[in-house]
């Protein structure tokens, strides 16, 4: 096994515009050896780093038999605004993969709620991914709820046609674009839940948002009956090494990085409510 | 394991042995503190004694005979097996990429003289943290794995100490190979390994009886005895988690002044930050073709910017901050590794400028208003 705390390179094969703020970039790992010990969980995350810059925590986007590690990232930092300005062609650092990931063997065979709010998408597309692979064989609804600011914001906006033949699909925007037509729903993602039903006691629950969505969305599940140890969701701190040694990402008495992203909500529901835990 | 006695002449010999192997690392006096820094016999600070206050160190020598007459300073192992500043590979990038190189880890491994009871706890913590993680720091394992250490049971507990309540000292039960009581004239030492033993048997030195044990235990419990500070450990981590909205963190946050000392001087405070440095050239010439390292420093939780993503900090405020580092150590910790962070050495209390005492205010926190 390789050093996960040197990165290797990678080289970006292709790239993609998803928003106008919002990238996913292919990267293929040089280093033949890595590249065939290298197996992710969905969920994970990679330290992406451009020397002499630094490195930003991205979740994988992928699949795990697809040929390149897919990152959807949306340009917020020193890193991420210079990835934004590289090409195919270009290497990019990148260690890992850390973390702990989406417990897809709750998903096996179940009911599943997938429920993202903008960017946020990127950790749960592995996801999507997966469930999609393994449609034909598989029992249980999937139903995806996914919110953005504007139509233009949705991210993987072309895929959505593929995973509506599969899943249950509902979108909504928090403003609907006038010079675009939207037929979608008008608001927050918790008016989309709030519409449809499911089976609250048979249902696994995946979320991946901007912490006030996950925590509105997360009080409407429990009061529509769903229990607190079938809500997982990706949380999202200041991530410096990856691996549990620099203590940059606690939330409460977790580690971020290895005890998570991916938390089960009764394990860290004592801390969600907390000012500056 | 081989115990036996020597007279105090003979740690000098102790110290040469190790010096054929190691590079020793004792107790040395330094701008009047006690530090710990590569040394030899006679840098020993015998004789001198410590007072120690909340914000207060001051050392005195005194008419004795006594070697380990002091406490130990502000430093611990972690000087020197996460010191402060590491780099953990340089590299070199050129327009097609990068390469990396990782630095070979040279130089004689580190014989520790001196370390108390407390420090060996801190090492045991220290060791969950870099050792037993996913992902095992290979930069701290090399300069761990062939360390040598003699420890001391200590006869002056400053007066900050509270090792006993925390149920690590006063005196080493595991983790070195040789530890050291000094009784009157002459000096118990009891060997914690086969290294250890290896050492004691080229000294001088006669088979113990159990008188002398007796007085090994009389040493600990007149030590046991003169340590004042205390603090109340049964209902952590129940106690920090009922009152994380206590008027009390307002309070501390007034007098606070985010120094970062506390995590500093803490022997089990490992928290830090790694980035690239670029040399000044490199940065003013052809930015295509650079070289650089990734350095890893210290950080503290103080630091404003510690919790800080894009768009927002997690913990903005003063009261939060010392908030988090307190409940690290008491509650957070005990869920993460099993144990409190804290292991009574009473650094934090002495090396605090405005002399914040984490036990007072621990009671402080019991306070109902």
């Amino acid at each position: 096994m390789y050093d996960r705390s040197i990165p290797f390179g990678a080289t970006i094969k292709w790239m993609k515009k998803e928003t106008r703020d919002t990238w996913t970039y292919a990267l293929r790992i040089n280093d033949r050896e890595i590249k065939k010990s290298y197996c992710f969980q969905p969920g994970q995350f990679n330290m992406l780093s451009l020397p002499g810059i630094g490195e930003a925590a991205i979740s994988i986007s992928s699949h795990a038999a697809d040929h390149d590690l897919l990152h959807t990232l949306k340009v917020a930092g020193d890193v991420t605004t210079a990835i934004s300005k590289m090409r195919a062609g270009d290497v990019i650092g990148v260690r890992g993969p850390f973390g702990r990931g989406w417990p897809m063997e709750e998903a096996d065979n179940k009911n599943v709620i997938i429920i993202a709010g903008g960017v946020g998408i990127a950790p749960l597309r592995s996801v999507m991914r997966h469930l999609a692979a393994r449609h034909r064989d598989r029992s249980g609804k999937v139903m995806i709820y996914y919110g953005a600011k504007t139509p233009k914001d949705i991210v993987y906006r072309d895929e959505f046609p593929r995973y509506r033949d599969m899943f249950s699909v509902f979108l909504a925007v928090d403003k609907a674009d006038p010079e675009e037509y939207w037929k979608g729903e008008v608001g927050l993602v918790t008016r989309l839940l709030a519409k449809t039903s499911f089976d609250p006691l048979g249902t696994t629950v995946f979320i991946c948002g901007p912490e006030v969505m996950m925590r509105a969305t997360i009080s409407d599940l429990l009061i529509r009956g769903v229990p607190g140890e079938k809500i997982y969701l990706s949380m999202e701190r200041h991530m410096n090494c990856g691996m549990g040694i620099c203590g940059h990402c606690f939330f409460g008495p977790k580690f971020v990085c290895k005890d998570g992203p991916v938390f089960r909500y009764a394990d860290i529901a004592d801390f969600l409510g907390l000012r500056e835990v | 394991m081989k115990r036996v006695k020597i007279i105090k002449e003979d740690l000098k010999t102790i110290f040469e042995a190790l010096a054929q192997r190691y590079r020793t690392i004792g107790p040395k006096l330094v701008h009047g503190t006690v530090v710990m820094a590569e040394s030899s016999f006679e840098d020993i600070p015998a004789g001198y004694e410590d007072r120690q206050g909340p914000g207060s160190y001051r050392l005195e020598k005194k008419e004795t005979e006594e070697i380990f007459s002091f406490s130990p300073g502000a430093d611990s192992f972690k000087k020197y097996l996460c010191p402060s500043s590491v780099t953990s590979f340089s590299f070199q990038k050129s327009a097609k990429g990068f390469v990396v190189d990782v630095p070979e880890r040279e130089g004689m491994p580190l014989a520790f003289i001196g370390s108390r009871a407390c420090d060996l706890a801190a090492l045991s913590l220290l060791d969950q943290v870099f050792l037993d993680g996913p992902v095992r720091d290979q930069g701290y394992e090399g300069r761990r794995k062939s360390i040598f250490i003699v420890s001391v049971n200590c006869n002056h507990p400053s007066e900050n100490c509270f090792c006993d309540a925390m149920g690590t000292g006063p005196y080493a039960k595991e983790g070195f190979d040789l530890c050291i009581t000094e009784i009157r004239n002459w000096l118990l030492v009891e060997a914690g390994s086969v290294e250890g033993e290896k050492v004691l048997e080229i000294l001088p030195h006669r088979e113990i009886d159990a008188g002398d044990l007796d007085e090994k235990r009389i040493v600990i419990a007149r030590c046991r005895e003169m340590i004042k500070k205390s603090m109340k450990t049964e209902d952590l981590p129940g106690v920090i988690y009922r009152n994380l909205e206590h008027p009390r963190w307002t309070e501390i946050a007034g007098k606070d002044l985010e120094c970062g000392n506390c995590t500093m001087v803490c022997p089990t405070c490992f928290c830090n930050s790694s980035y690239d440095v670029l040399s000044l050239r490199t940065v003013s010439s052809n930015l295509r073709d650079f070289s650089g390292v990734r350095r890893r420093t210290w950080d503290s939780c103080f630091s404003k910017n510690f919790a800080r993503v894009h768009g927002g900090n997690f913990r903005p405020s003063r009261r939060a901050r010392y908030r988090h580092w307190m409940t690290h150590k008491l509650a957070y910790w005990i869920e993460q590794f099993g144990s409190p962070g804290c292991v009574g050495c009473g650094r934090c209390i002495t090396w605090c400028p405005v002399g914040i005492d984490i036990t007072h205010e621990l009671e402080e926190l019991r306070r109902v208003r």
